[in-house]
């Protein structure tokens, strides 16, 4: 057989590496000297690639606790929204109660409600109970997450009902049947809604940008900022270095959980 | 006991999204008919002279063309192309899919405000890598990608277009891999071209995931779109990358009109909800129509 590099392969290597581009630019220019943003080559030689980029940064702003902070709030969202998700779609997949579609359908509408439009009560909620810069301010308003419950539920329904139905003839109470027989058919697709949840909420810039004025309760995406319009000018090796470590634990996660990330979108096939 | 069982699974997510965004949907409607400035005490109740003040005021109808142009804009490059590109994929070779996918699907996994500051820097009118490219090719630079009023949401779009691509990539792809392989053979055997198979067969197939995908687009775009234009442009020049999502935050938090901009959030909330009625029934129509 013949290998037939076609029209489409053409077409799909271009648009791959017009998506990646961006992504190594930011890595490339974070090991770039100052100096050498100011010349008209596009690429430096390789003798002048640095990581002073990288210790500035850390010199510069407290990076650990900014990693710390995000590490945390990003922990805290991903667990929560496992349990709030599968505990909601395991009611709304295995119970028939009144108004049981009317309620999933509300719950699907706020999937379609942009944030903007909750945001000025919910900040002045916040306040009101004093959770301005604290962890419980950013954490507790993004606990549950209608996306993951209907994505959770659409995988429960696949089940088959006989597995649940014998193992309460066998005396089982739910929560056991949730945790010893429904969580390991649907690992797959709960490893995948984590590993997107955990995305999300370390790259979460809105809220914790609108409730957050204490530069130590900073998360990676606000500390960003730090190195732009200032007054003292842009570092563009600096805030590039900064992009690349925030950047990093994604694509990390990504790299690990890809298989399951893909695949979990593929089954769960969303039909309008 | 029994009739309460459903009701402690769900209690816990439905007690949160009530908390944190039907009541504030409520309390918005609320504020929408008073005037305040979040700080003093006192809150005037004035019907519906925000709404009007609203629709009489140029930002509002600036913010809602702009809006209308990020939604058009979002439909080519996050709807158009990512299914002409799991189409792509699903014409080469299946061992070539998961490598392709893994790549595709990477910028959507990272940051909006990681992706602006790279953006920041490729837009730069001077040094960036794109005004490089121009002069290259004979454009006359500087080229003001943030700062020029007509290409300004052109520039922005851009950006949340590369994070959105991948996830409507592998959404579209996932439906496109379900059409029939037999109805495809046997509209082969009859001598059908690849173009006629697209046109009659492929389409009508996905549409139902085209339409999910459409809807999920706008709505993603519009609150995503938010992040560049607070980082990189603050709604200008001259509120030309301004959205009616991020009027919403320019009320609120920059001047401090309260009752204006819980007014210009009922509205956009009142097109959304509209926009998703008019879908829908153009889902019961056509789609089932088809299938």
């Amino acid at each position: 057989m013949k290998v037939k590099i076609n029209i489409w392969h053409l077409f799909l290597s271009t648009l791959i590496i017009i998506l990646i581009l961006p992504v190594l630019w930011m890595i490339l220019s974070s090991i770039k000297q100052e100096a050498d943003f100011y010349t008209v080559k596009l690429f430096p030689s390789i003798h002048s690639l640095t990581f002073s980029n990288y210790t500035t940064v850390a010199e510069k702003i407290p990076l650990a606790r900014y990693l710390l902070n995000t590490l945390f709030v990003a922990i805290s969202i991903t667990i929560a929204k496992l349990i709030t998700s599968l505990l909601a779609a395991y009611g709304f997949a295995r119970f028939n109660f009144k108004y049981r579609d009317f309620i999933f359908m509300m719950c699907i509408f706020t999937i379609f409600v942009p944030i903007q439009i909750t945001m000025i009560p919910n900040y002045l909620l916040i306040a009101k109970i004093h959770w301005l810069n604290t962890f419980p301010g950013i954490i507790v308003p993004q606990l549950a997450d209608a996306m993951g419950i209907f994505l959770l539920r659409q995988t429960i329904k696949s089940v088959p009902a006989s597995i649940f139905d014998s193992a309460l003839v066998d005396g089982a109470n739910h929560i056991q049947i949730l945790l010893k027989v429904l969580l390991p058919i649907i690992k797959p697709a709960f490893i995948a809604l984590g590993a997107l949840f955990f995305i999300n909420a370390w790259n979460e810039y809105y809220w914790p940008f609108l409730i957050i004025s204490d530069k130590s309760m900073y998360t990676m995406p606000l500390a960003l900022q730090l190195f732009t319009s200032q007054e003292g000018g842009t570092q563009w090796g600096i805030m590039m270095a900064t992009a690349t470590i925030t950047a990093l634990p994604t694509i990390i996660i990504y790299a690990f959980f890809q298989k399951y990330i893909i695949s979990g979108f593929i089954k769960s096939n969303i039909k309008g | 006991m029994k009739r309460y069982l459903p009701v402690m699974f769900i209690s816990p997510a439905l007690s949160l999204l009530f908390v944190f965004i039907f009541l504030p949907i409520l309390f918005t409607i609320f504020l929408s008919f008073v005037n305040w400035n979040m700080i003093e005490p006192n809150i005037k109740f004035v019907g519906l002279k925000n709404y009007i003040n609203l629709i009489t005021e140029k930002h509002f109808w600036v913010a809602a063309y702009n809006s209308l142009l990020y939604a058009i804009i979002a439909i080519v490059l996050d709807l158009i192309l990512p299914y002409i590109t799991a189409y792509a994929i699903t014409r080469v070779k299946s061992s070539w899919h998961s490598l392709f996918k893994i790549l595709i699907f990477l910028p959507t996994t990272l940051s909006l405000a990681v992706g602006s500051i790279i953006f920041l820097w490729l837009y730069n009118p001077v040094l960036g890598p794109f005004s490089y490219f121009l002069k290259e090719i004979g454009y006359k630079t500087p080229i003001g990608f943030l700062t020029d009023y007509h290409l300004v949401i052109y520039s922005l779009s851009i950006i949340v277009g590369w994070k959105l691509f991948g996830y409507n990539v592998i959404i579209l792809l996932s439906s496109l891999l379900n059409v029939p392989v037999d109805q495809i053979n046997s509209a082969k055997i009859d001598g059908a071209t690849p173009w006629q198979i697209f046109i009659h067969i492929i389409i009508p197939q996905t549409s139902p995931t085209i339409l999910y995908a459409f809807f999920m687009t706008i709505v993603l775009n519009i609150q995503y779109i938010f992040v560049p234009i607070q980082i990189l442009t603050n709604g200008g020049p001259d509120y030309a990358s301004t959205n009616l999502v991020y009027l919403i935050y320019q009320y609120g938090f920059n001047f401090f009109r309260i009752g204006m901009s819980a007014a210009c959030s009922i509205v956009t909330l009142i097109i959304f909800i509209i926009f998703m009625i008019l879908l829908f029934k153009f889902i019961d129509k056509k789609v089932y129509y088809e299938s």
